[in-house]
């Protein structure tokens, strides 16, 4: 992969105060989503501000797409429109007096042609969930429907690169994860991400790449594996050790025999815990995934799908299956890690039903067909047929 | 807060999606009429037709709407008190003279007036929450765009729109610190609070606009705010029945002029 954004040696110091940042040096390849972990004051702010230019280092160099960033207004504004910035407080981002004139305010002043901008910001608004909000004021609306209005006017500048700074605070459990969930969503379209967060919950399953912040200094930069690994290291960056690391470590500790590969999902612990004990799920047959693309069916169909498979497990993916569920009342189980629940659920053999949009379809597939090479499980997974009461799963065995 | 309440009525009222030239033409239409009315009925009739607008087919809850009359009603009430006292003009009906230095009268001029200035101000006040109860501002400012004013001033209205929520929410969390704190228990200590409530509101607006301009030239600020582009089209029967009503006020006024010159 390419690299599309790089740091050599960068220093910066706030006028009158010691120096923030301490010579950093890192690069972002192309689709890459990092995470940039550290306690307060470490420095993570100034240095996401660094990417798009707002703050200029005062030694060093900050290369994108292989050039070095320039600052003059000419080149900030190419640099802005490729770099989307998504500052932490929703309230300081959103500038106009409506959800659809704060999305278009990119668009419109990069001079897109007035038909260009309603495309931008109907595009933007549906992929954030928020369509039908264009007259709603920000200040009647939610933490969450805030914060997505503030990535939807980044999204409608179609940036390669985006850069969250705290993209969870403030927000309910479930909206962390949702805005999460949006983020590997933008990933999988191909926007690299770099979030900075305290949640390490969040960012060890979701993260590419860690980067541990502390002083103004890389503390430590690798795989979440190997970042978040070193109880020495999170201890000194004000973090806490991922719980399922956490478990792993003191399992470890106890002498257990486990793979090298460490668990990032409930879904890897059980199967970690299942190859320990040599014990699996007591059902001699999985369920089955049954996977709707909401973009294909119509509405009738879609219910219909949906109906028949009472008592059946709901899980949507990405936002705008999420927000097709919403309309028509379907109770969702999972919102969140979908694919691992619904593959636990399946080795408890029950059958699961995910709604999800084009694109994700393939993610499914590929996420049962992994597990089913690591663990000798398989687990079929059905495209939904509407009318179909329920497919029969296919025999399995266990190598 | 009444601010947000206000806007967040407007938001929701079935009127919200009826053209914003209609309704500026009715509520403004009416204001005119009820100023250049030499009797109280034009007002008076206006103020109830359309205070019944407003609750029947605008469904605005009648309690918030009767709150909020009662602001200019009471500042009302208390003028005519004074004016009845003032005004002279026609026969004395009711006269007051406790000491010789000391006389107070009513006469008929006085109140003929002061029934007027009462109409008046609830046939305006009527007109005005018209369009503050049907028409959220965002509506407005496209409206303001199209008829002409500068747009520097309309993009500087709407930044303070949007922020005004925010320094209002802000305002209220310092209170209630304050407050939880016993920051107001004493005359002294009032004085203190709100002096420091001030200043805290000033130094976090100062960082609020340095976010600002931050927000705005991370995304590619370039002198243009947009405007909301779904305008309300005009739909020919309101439009109808705003100019029926309209002109049957303006009957009604005329018959009034006509028939109070002939009277003299």
């Amino acid at each position: 992969m390419n690299v599309i954004l790089e740091a050599r040696d960068i220093r910066y110091r706030y006028p009158g105060n010691p120096e923030a940042i301490k010579g950093i040096s890192f690069h972002m390849r192309q689709g890459e989503k990092i995470a940039l972990v550290g306690p307060n004051g470490a420095g993570k702010s100034t240095l996401l501000q660094m990417f798009n230019g707002m703050i200029r280092p005062d030694s060093g160099l900050m290369l994108f797409d292989k050039e070095p960033i320039r600052y003059d207004t000419r080149s900030l504004r190419q640099l802005r429109k490729r770099i989307g910035y998504v500052l932490q407080n929703p309230d300081r981002q959103i500038i106009a007096p409506t959800v659809y004139q704060d999305v278009a305010f990119g668009p419109a002043n990069l001079r897109f042609d007035e038909q260009a901008i309603r495309n931008a910001v109907t595009l933007a608004l549906r992929h954030v969930g928020l369509e039908g909000f264009e007259r709603r004021p920000p200040h009647q609306l939610s933490g969450g429907e805030k914060k997505r209005v503030a990535i939807a006017g980044v999204l409608a500048m179609d940036p390669d690169v985006l850069v969250f700074d705290e993209p969870t605070s403030g927000l309910d459990p479930s909206g962390s994860e949702d805005i999460m969930e949006l983020l590997d969503e933008l990933n999988h379209e191909g926007k690299t991400i770099i979030i900075s967060t305290h949640d390490v919950e969040l960012a060890y399953p979701w993260a590419d790449r860690a980067i541990l912040l502390l002083d103004g200094r890389i503390l430590q930069e690798d795989v979440p594996d190997v970042a978040f690994g070193n109880p020495d290291h999170v201890r000194m960056a004000h973090l806490s050790l991922p719980l399922l690391l956490e478990l792993y470590i003191e399992m470890q500790k106890r002498g257990f025999s486990l793979p090298d590969k460490k668990p990032h999902t409930v879904l890897d612990m059980m199967h970690i815990i299942e190859t320990l004990f040599q014990k699996t799920c007591c059902h001699a047959r999985p369920g089955t995934i049954t996977v709707c693309n909401v973009d294909l069916d119509n509405e009738e169909s879609f219910l219909e799908g949906v109906s028949n498979r009472t008592g059946v497990s709901v899980g949507a993916m990405g936002t705008r299956a999420k927000q097709r569920a919403e309309n028509s009342h379907i109770r969702l189980d999972f919102t969140y890690g979908v694919i691992d629940k619904c593959i636990l659920r399946a080795l408890l053999g029950e059958d699961s039903l995910i709604l999800t949009t084009g694109s994700m379809v393939e993610r499914v597939h590929k996420r049962v067909d992994d597990y089913g090479k690591e663990s000798g499980i398989h687990i079929t997974v059905t495209p939904s047929q509407p009318g179909k009461v329920k497919t029969t799963p296919e025999s399995w065995e266990r190598i | 807060m009444l601010e947000t309440n206000l806007d967040s009525v407007a938001q929701q009222s079935a009127f919200r999606h009826i053209n914003t030239g209609t309704k500026l033409i009715l509520a403004l239409g009416s204001l005119i009429l009820c100023l250049i009315s030499p009797s109280p009925v034009v007002p008076l009739i206006s103020g109830i037709i359309l205070s019944l607008v407003l609750i029947i087919p605008a469904r605005t809850s009648p309690r918030l709407y009767g709150e909020l009359l009662l602001g200019p009603a009471i500042f009302t009430i208390m003028s005519i008190v004074i004016l009845l006292f003032i005004l002279g003009g026609g026969d004395v009906i009711w006269r007051f003279n406790p000491v010789p230095w000391i006389d107070l009268s009513i006469t008929t001029g006085a109140v003929k007036e002061s029934i007027l200035v009462l109409c008046r101000v609830f046939g305006c006040s009527v007109s005005l929450f018209f369009i503050a109860l049907t028409t959220p501002l965002t509506d407005l400012f496209n409206g303001m765009k199209r008829i002409g004013i500068p747009i520097e001033l309309i993009d500087l209205m709407m930044i303070i729109y949007r922020y005004i929520f925010i320094v209002i929410a802000q305002t209220v969390e310092i209170w209630h610190a304050q407050v939880m704190r016993l920051g107001y228990s004493r005359p002294m200590e009032s004085i203190r609070s709100f002096s420091m409530l001030c200043g805290m509101l000033f130094i976090s607006s100062w960082i609020a606009g340095e976010d600002l301009i931050h927000a705005m030239d991370s995304r590619c600020y370039d002198g243009i705010i947009p405007s909301l582009d779904q305008a309300e089209p005009v739909q020919i029967p309101s439009l109808i029945l705003v100019m029926l009503y309209l002109s049957g006020l303006s009957g009604i006024l005329l018959g009034m002029s006509t028939g109070v010159v002939a009277l003299s």
